[in-house]
């Protein structure tokens, strides 16, 4: 019976950024969440794992209380329990703080894991540092970006496409991975999942007392980078609007750009008469 | 009383959100032009109990509460009506009145099928004759034997043209009694049930829409719908139950204009500023968001009612009369807003201007509606 | 020798993935960055080397702007095992302390720079798109979220070293210059190494799936403003004139007008185009995530307001369909002079 774990986190759902345009800064409280789209990827993993082999999936997150969802919808997709790490004190961390705290979690509810599965990167802060952190964290082999992966016994044979080298490797469990965008295109959630995951659904809620972690290397406390300023690169682009006839705007195009499209594509476009 | 969406039902409503925009969104426009169904994406639903939402999980469905049914019923429409009405009527007037009324054997036989969609439900009542006027059905079936021949034409019935299960209004002549209405159980390949040609309409363009004729159609005596319950209270139970569902359909439509209404006034510019900072416009979103709040919790309570087995008929009148008149004046609006964009088939709006108004005539205009409702008001003991 | 010299000197490092060198200039554009930030906080520009053979990288360093070398070269190191190479650069920066850690965003660098970092325990920005030191001697990283759409400007004020990943392409090289002269520290491969618990069983070169878009100096990418399958199609004989590459939004891809290997945007390709041609786009956050790297965008819609159009250098307001005929007719007419 495999013992697996994945990590998800929840991330804004915002189709269009709403801007706080005083303070040039994203208006996170405002956005709903969802499940971030790599972590989806790697929960149809752990599920396509489960089914093949038996299994058992524990779901983690940390956030605000409202992070509670992406649990449920893990369930609904088939995972059998999920935690949720929800303190104060865990507010603000880098990944630093974050694998470390993810980490004691692990360590305490899921100790005899077999694999641990993440996203690759988040659609906010997309550092990808979390899983490759994490495994540090954890001290087990780790390879990142993959692209698919079979198991057989306890070792995972991997396939990845990084820096121009299509790679294969292997490591003997436990170990983690994370999961790529390529494959593994995740399963919409049934309706008698969702209900199942709300009838009898087996979600914990924990803060660092119960898993041990040390307020100290946690949360913003923990995170030795700083945030100073976020803001929009829009603000420095120069707009030009150009209105009227196709014909005349086009015109103007050439008038005003014609060196800098004819430098991209290699040619003089300098009308001569 | 809390009127904050719990949990759950913030995420049936994501759930569907996500599926409706990836999966409805990019063909939206092509199926209402082209009237096509879009059996590629229905597929899709089959696994996802989109065709089982209330059918308890015996039998195969999702068994979910009503309030869940409304909100998937109507985050599908307000990408695309069309098919959201394929659903709703499937699930409200199609499979529904099995489960309520079907004896173990017909649940056991005809629910497995829908709630997997593998078979698509069709209610119906309606014959050139007989529109607001129920009781005017001419379809008869005759007794022969174990068989009745059933003869008759009905009209305008929503997933006609792909339906699998139907549920066909006759009246039944017996030898010296008044005829009677009975519900028949039929399925699309008995011989004598013939699909007419798909309706040319002005909205609902994809939904399949049609004709179903019956020649001297042969249909086992235990196919009759709950054995001998009286097909006018088979009609009268699956209606409000319908009325459920088309409320939530007229509210996904608002919705969805609505929605597209915003973000053009944040966008369009005119006199050097955005739409959405004159005060006119921002009356007219004031006006429109309140009336779909407000058709939303007269839809809530009502399927509140029913989940707890209480009589709901008036007030599921009030919400499908509510909502459906909420969807006509919201698209309307909305196109204004739009201006001459709004007229154009370039933009989302006009499609759900079509859309809206036939929410106000079927299943029970609203005419009928507040028959149903003033009815409750003067038979009320007082 | 002044008291000043007891205090180690502050370096900054850049670490050579020499790997695909000749796509791959990274090392050589943090090191260039590295040398204009040098003088602002008194610090030695060093670059760190593992692998296998790699005298002519450690030449190549030297030539753009390195003054120092930390060299490890052994047979075993040829394919880059990572705990290896995590472990050997912890040895380094704990016996030197440099100050500052420049790491390439490649996907390597990506895997190796956290991995160190929290080694180290210390802070780390990643994929950053600009690197400057404040009048507190501190680095800012500037460093993109939301697929570019927001930066945020980070430092790490109180941990050593200061690390950051960069993006390919941000900073511009030095020219090599064979007279530029640098200490090269070589290291012996130590003998209490990890065991690499992850073995690399084949690792080739990947048949270059073709990255024409990603690499196309121009893109033409149209969105349902187009209208309809036929009317995009006029859009490829624009790519065509401009030796440009066709890409699309997510409801064009869906509705079938074209392959899904167009898809530009966060679940498809991104591009950084030198000219960005835009047709009928609103300028959903998913798309324009994956097109903030293009230098010069053009935008075309008849709806001046559309978000598009407000991130475009020029914005055409006029209808898609027309400006793209009249452009292709314009083209011609010139390229023939």
């Amino acid at each position: 019976m495999l013992n697996l774990v994945t990590c998800i986190k929840q991330v804004p759902m915002v189709s269009e950024l709403p801007w706080d345009s005083k303070r040039g800064t994203l208006k996170r409280e405002m956005a709903d969440g969802m499940m971030n789209p790599a972590c989806k990827h790697a929960l149809e993993a752990a599920l396509l794992l489960k089914n093949k082999f038996s299994g058992h999936i524990t779901a983690i997150t940390m956030g605000p209380p409202m992070a509670e969802e992406v649990l449920h919808e893990a369930i609904a997709m088939g995972a059998d329990r999920g935690i949720l790490l929800c303190d104060p004190h865990m507010a603000g961390a880098d990944t630093l703080a974050t694998s470390y705290t993810l980490a004691r979690l692990i360590e305490k509810e899921c100790a005899d894991f077999d694999l641990v599965l993440c996203g690759c990167n988040t659609t906010d802060s997309e550092t990808a540092q979390v899983a490759p952190q994490l495994t540090e964290e954890l001290d087990v082999p780790g390879v990142m970006y993959v692209d698919q992966f079979e198991l057989s016994d306890k070792s995972l044979r991997m396939q990845r496409t990084v820096d121009g080298f299509l790679e294969t490797l292997e490591m003997e469990l436990p170990g983690l991975i994370s999961v790529s965008t390529q494959q593994y295109s995740p399963r919409y959630a049934s309706f008698s999942g969702l209900q199942e995951a709300f009838n009898e659904s087996d979600i914990k809620i924990y803060g660092i007392k119960d898993i041990g972690v040390d307020p100290e290397l946690t949360g913003k406390k923990g995170s030795p980078t700083k945030i100073l300023d976020v803001y929009s690169p829009m603000a420095n682009k120069d707009n030009i609007v150009l209105s009227g006839s196709p014909r005349n705007v086009v015109e103007e195009l050439f008038k005003k750009f014609d060196d800098k499209i004819g430098s991209a594509i290699g040619k003089d476009l300098k009308e001569y008469e | 009383m809390d009127f904050n969406p719990c949990m759950k039902h913030k995420i049936v409503r994501k759930t569907v959100r996500e599926f409706a925009e990836a999966e409805l969104g990019p063909i939206a426009y092509e199926i209402d032009k082209d009237a096509r169904f879009p059996w590629e994406v229905v597929e899709k639903m089959r696994p996802l109990n989109f065709f089982g939402l209330q059918i308890p999980q015996k039998y195969g469905g999702a068994g979910m509460d009503s309030i869940s049914y409304a909100i998937v019923i109507e985050e599908i429409s307000r990408v695309c009506a069309a098919v959201g009405l394929c659903v709703t009527v499937h699930n409200s007037v199609g499979a529904y009145p099995i489960l309520f009324f079907g004896t173990e054997a017909q649940k056991k036989r005809y629910l497995p099928p829908l709630a997997c969609g593998e078979r698509i439900g069709a209610f119906c009542l309606t014959e050139s004759n007989a529109g607001s006027d129920a009781g005017g059905v001419e379809t008869n079936a005759v007794r022969e034997g174990d068989n009745y021949i059933i003869n008759g034409t009905k009209i305008f019935v929503t997933n006609g043209g792909i339906c699998g299960t139907a549920l066909i209004f006759a009246n039944v002549e017996t030898e010296g009694i008044r005829p009677d209405t009975r519900v028949f159980i039929i399925e699309k390949d008995t011989p004598g049930f013939l699909v007419g040609e798909i309706e040319d309409l002005c909205g609902m363009r994809a939904n399949p829409v049609s004709s179903l004729f019956l020649e001297d159609c042969v249909v086992p005596a235990e196919n009759i719908l709950g054995n001998s319950i009286s097909g006018l209270k088979i009609g009268f139970t699956a209606l409000d139950a319908g009325r459920l569902g088309i409320a939530a359909q007229a509210l996904g439509i608002a919705q969805g204009a609505f929605d597209a209404a915003v973000k053009y006034s944040k966008e369009r510019q005119q006199f050097k500023k955005p739409l959405s900072s004159f005060q006119t416009i921002q009356n007219y979103l004031a006006d429109m968001a309140t009336e779909i709040d407000a058709g939303r919790l007269l839809l809530y309570r009502a399927c509140s009612l029913k989940d707890e087995n209480k009589p709901f008929s008036a007030e599921a009148a009030m919400a499908k009369l509510y909502c459906s008149r909420v969807a006509t004046t919201v698209t309307n609006q909305a196109v204004q807003i739009h201006g001459g964009y709004g007229y154009s088939k370039e933009y989302d709006v006009e499609r759900f201007f079509r859309d809206a108004k036939v929410t106000e005539i079927y299943e029970g205009t609203s005419e009928v509606q507040r028959m149903v409702i003033s009815r409750s008001i003067l038979t009320k003991l007082t | 020798m002044s008291n000043n010299s007891k205090k180690s000197a502050r370096d900054i490092w850049v670490f050579g993935d020499y790997r695909n060198y000749f796509q791959n200039r990274v090392t050589l554009q943090l090191l260039a960055r590295a040398v204009d930030l040098a003088p602002k906080i008194d610090a030695r520009v060093c670059a760190v080397v593992f692998g296998n053979d790699v005298d002519e990288y450690i030449r190549e360093y030297i030539a753009h702007g390195a003054q120092k070398v930390y060299v490890v070269d052994h047979p075993s190191l040829d394919n880059y095992p990572i705990e290896t190479f995590v472990k050997l650069m912890e040895i380094l920066v704990d016996k030197y302390s440099p100050e500052i850690v420049l790491i390439g965003a490649t996907s390597f660098g990506r895997e190796f720079a956290p991995r160190l970092a929290k080694r180290l325990r210390t802070g780390l920005s990643a994929d950053c798109i600009n690197l400057e030191i404040d009048d507190d001697g501190l680095m800012v990283q500037t460093a993109p979220s939301f697929g570019g759409n927001l930066l945020a400007k980070i430092v790490t004020p109180e941990t050593r070293p200061q690390m950051a990943t960069v993006r390919p392409g941000t900073f511009q090289e030095i020219p090599h210059d064979d007279n530029k002269k640098g200490e090269v520290i070589k290291t012996d491969l130590p003998d209490s190494l990890p065991v690499e618990r992850v073995k690399v069983i084949s690792s080739v070169r990947s048949q270059e799936r073709s990255q024409k878009i990603e690499d196309a100096r121009v893109v033409v990418c149209g969105g349902r403003g187009m209208g309809s399958k036929k009317k995009f199609k006029k859009l490829f004989e624009l790519a065509s004139i401009l030796n440009g590459e066709v890409g699309a939004t997510r409801p064009v891809v869906y509705s079938n007008w074209v392959d899904h290997d167009a898809l530009v945007g966060q679940a498809g390709k991104h591009v950084k185009p030198q000219v960005l041609f835009s047709f009928g786009i609103s300028g959903a956050i998913q798309h324009t995530a994956a097109i903030n790297d293009a230098e010069f965008i053009v935008s075309v819609n008849k709806n001046p307001n559309a978000m598009m159009m407000k991130l475009a250098d020029v914005a055409i307001v006029a209808d898609a369909n027309q400006v793209c005929a009249a452009l292709i007719k314009e083209l011609k007419k010139r390229i023939r002079n």
